[in-house]
C-alpha cells in the first residue's frame, strides 16, 4: 500500500511540465471558417449507402430471433404470386422483408404503413397487420411493408 | 353560407360530412369521424424538423464545381420545388378551411399547410447556400416562361374553386350580378370544382413532387449535393404524408361515405380525373425536355425521367382505383430512388448532420474493456 502512495506521488512530480501559462503553442487560432474542398470525401460511395434496409437476410432464422416453443416451429406459409412466382415466408419481421430477401422486388418508400407505395392485391388468403396502417387500402389490398401472413396466400403486386 | 368562425348552432359533430356541412366549432379530436385524419396529425407532429439541422457546408463548393448543364438541372429543379410549396403553403388552408365541417380534418389540412411552409423554408436555406445572391433565383421563378406555365397548370384548379367558393360565402347559391356579370352558385358546381382541385393537389403531390425528388437524388446518388438530398428525403417523407391524406379525402368522397352526392359527382368526372392526371404527365414530360436541354447528368437523363413520370402515374392513379395510363411500363426505371425515399433512413439531430442513424435522445451504452485501456489508477 505504501509502495502504490509513494508511486503516485512519483507520477504528480513527473507531471509538472504541463502548466497554464496562456501560451497556446504555435498553432495559431483559427477564425476563418474552415470550408470543406471535399477532397476527402473522393471516391466514397454516396450516403444512401450507409441506411438500413435489413442488412441480414430476413428469411435467416437468427435474423429475428424469436422464442423457440419445442415441438412447434415457426409456421411456413406459402406465398404465391400471380406471375405463378412462389416463396415461402417463415422467418421475416414482415411479408415485404420476405419477399426482398427471395429477389422479389416490391415498390416502397416508408416502410411503415403510410406511404401505400408497397400496396398489392390480396387475391387468396389472409394476412395479419403489426400495426393498422394508415395508407388507403380498398378491402381486397394489403401492405405488406406491415403484414404477415396468417395462411398461404396468393398477391398480385 | 358566410363563415363563421364559432359557429353557434347546435348539431352533432360527427354526422357531418367532410366539407360543406355545418362550419366548424370546437375544436375536438376525443371521437373523430375519419380517425385517419387525426393518425395524420400525429405522425406528421413526430415528423417535426427544420431545415437548419441539415449542414450543407459541403454542397457550395460541390455546386461551384458542377458543369454549368447539371447547375441549370439543379437550380431549375429547385425553381420548381419552391414553386410546388409556395402554392401547398397556402393553397390548402385559403380552399379549404372555409369549406370544411369536421374539427379533425381541419386541424389535419392547417397541419399539412405548415409542413409546406417548412419545405419553403428549406428552400431559402439551401438557395442561399449555393449562391451569393438568393434574389437571382427567386426572382426567375415569376419570369421564367417555363416555371410560369407550370404555376398555371399547378394553380387553375384552386383557383376556380375558390373564386366560386367566396361568392357561395358572401351570396350563397342562386344566380348573382356581381359587376355586371352573372355569376350562378350551385352547391352541385362546388362540390364539382372541390373534387377536381382535390386530384389536382393529389397529382401535384404524388406526381410533380416525386419527379422533382427523382433529379434531387440523381445528384446525391453520385455524392454530390447531399445536405441538399437530406432535405429532400424530409420533405418526401412529409410528402408521402400528404398524398396519402388526399388519397383519403378523395376515396372518402368516391365512395359517398358521408356525402352521397360527391359518389356521384366523382362517377361523373372519372374521364376529367384520367385528364388531369394525363396532362400533369405531359407537363411533367414537357419539363423534362427542358430541364436536360444543355446536357444530361450521369445516372439520368430525359428519357429515363419521362418513364419514370409515367411508372409514377400508373402507380399514383391505380392507387385512386382507375386503371393505368402507360400499361406499357411496368417496372420502375429508377429503382435506386426508393432508397432514397425510405424514411427509415430519415434522422436528423443537429449534432449529428452526418448520420442519419443517429437517434436523438439515444445513449451509447455499450462498454468494451478496451475503452478503459487509458484508464490508470
Amino acid at each position: 500500500m505504501s509502495a502504490l502512495l509513494k508511486k503516485q506521488d512519483d507520477d504528480s512530480q513527473t507531471a509538472d511540465g504541463f502548466e497554464l501559462t496562456g501560451d497556446a503553442g504555435e498553432q495559431p487560432f483559427e477564425l476563418e471558417p474552415v470550408i470543406p474542398d471535399g477532397s476527402e470525401r473522393a471516391g466514397e460511395a454516396p450516403r444512401q449507402t450507409e441506411f438500413f434496409l435489413p442488412e441480414q437476410n430476413p428469411e435467416q432464422p437468427e435474423a429475428t430471433p424469436q422464442i423457440e416453443f419445442e415441438g412447434m416451429p415457426r409456421p411456413v406459409f406459402g406465398v404465391t404470386l400471380h406471375d405463378g412466382r412462389q416463396v415461402a415466408f417463415q422467418n421475416a419481421a414482415t411479408l415485404l422483408e420476405s419477399l426482398e430477401a427471395q429477389n422479389i422486388e416490391v415498390h416502397y418508400q416508408c416502410r411503415e404503413g403510410y406511404c401505400g407505395s408497397c400496396r398489392a392485391q390480396l387475391l387468396e388468403g389472409s394476412v395479419h397487420y403489426h400495426e393498422e396502417p394508415m395508407a388507403w387500402l380498398n378491402d381486397d389490398e394489403i401492405l405488406p411493408c406491415c403484414c404477415i401472413p396468417k395462411s398461404d396466400i396468393k398477391i398480385k403486386l | 353560407m358566410a363563415y363563421t368562425t364559432f359557429n353557434r348552432n347546435e348539431f352533432d359533430t360527427f354526422q357531418q360530412p367532410m366539407f360543406f356541412g355545418e362550419h366548424v366549432n370546437v375544436a375536438r379530436y376525443d371521437i373523430q369521424k375519419h380517425k385517419i385524419f387525426e393518425n395524420l396529425i400525429e405522425k406528421q407532429l413526430s415528423f417535426f424538423w427544420r431545415p437548419e439541422e441539415v449542414d450543407l457546408a459541403n454542397d457550395r463548393k460541390d455546386f461551384i464545381d458542377l458543369p454549368e448543364h447539371e447547375k441549370h438541372i439543379f437550380v431549375s429543379n429547385l425553381k420548381y420545388q419552391t414553386l410546388l410549396d409556395s402554392v401547398q403553403g397556402r393553397s390548402p388552408n385559403i380552399a379549404f378551411l372555409p369549406v370544411v365541417s369536421l374539427p379533425e380534418l381541419e386541424t389535419w389540412i392547417e397541419t399539412w399547410s405548415f409542413s409546406e411552409t417548412i419545405h419553403s423554408r428549406s428552400y431559402t436555406h439551401i438557395v442561399r447556400n449555393i449562391v451569393p445572391n438568393p434574389a437571382e433565383i427567386f426572382d426567375d421563378i415569376t419570369k421564367n416562361e417555363y416555371i410560369v406555365r407550370r404555376a398555371i397548370s399547378v394553380t387553375q384548379y384552386y383557383d376556380k374553386f375558390i373564386e366560386l367558393s367566396n361568392y357561395y360565402q358572401q351570396l350563397g347559391e342562386g344566380t348573382h350580378k356581381v359587376n355586371g356579370e352573372t355569376v350562378e352558385v350551385t352547391m352541385r358546381e362546388l362540390k364539382r370544382r372541390l373534387y377536381l382541385t382535390m386530384v389536382s393537389v393529389n397529382v401535384l403531390e404524388a406526381i410533380r413532387f416525386y419527379v422533382s425528388f427523382a433529379c434531387s437524388f440523381a445528384f446525391a446518388e453520385r455524392a454530390k449535393m447531399e445536405g441538399n438530398a437530406k432535405i429532400i428525403k424530409l420533405i418526401a417523407r412529409d410528402e408521402a404524408l400528404h398524398l396519402t391524406g388526399t388519397q383519403h379525402m378523395l376515396q372518402i368522397m368516391a365512395r359517398g361515405k358521408d356525402d352521397a352526392e360527391f359518389a356521384d359527382i366523382a362517377e361523373e368526372c372519372r374521364d376529367d380525373v384520367v385528364r388531369i392526371f394525363a396532362e400533369a404527365a405531359q407537363q411533367e414530360k414537357d419539363w423534362a425536355e427542358y430541364l436536360f436541354k444543355d446536357g444530361s447528368m450521369i445516372g439520368l437523363n430525359k428519357d429515363i425521367l419521362c418513364q419514370y413520370v409515367e411508372y409514377i402515374t400508373n402507380q399514383r392513379i391505380a392507387a385512386l382505383g382507375f386503371e393505368q395510363i402507360f400499361p406499357t411500363i411496368k417496372n420502375n426505371p429508377l429503382p435506386w430512388i426508393n432508397a432514397w425515399l425510405n424514411s427509415d433512413n430519415v434522422q436528423v439531430a443537429p449534432q449529428e448532420a452526418e448520420i442519419s442513424s443517429y437517434l436523438v435522445g439515444a445513449i451509447d451504452s455499450e462498454i468494451d474493456t478496451a475503452d478503459l485501456g487509458d484508464f490508470d489508477l
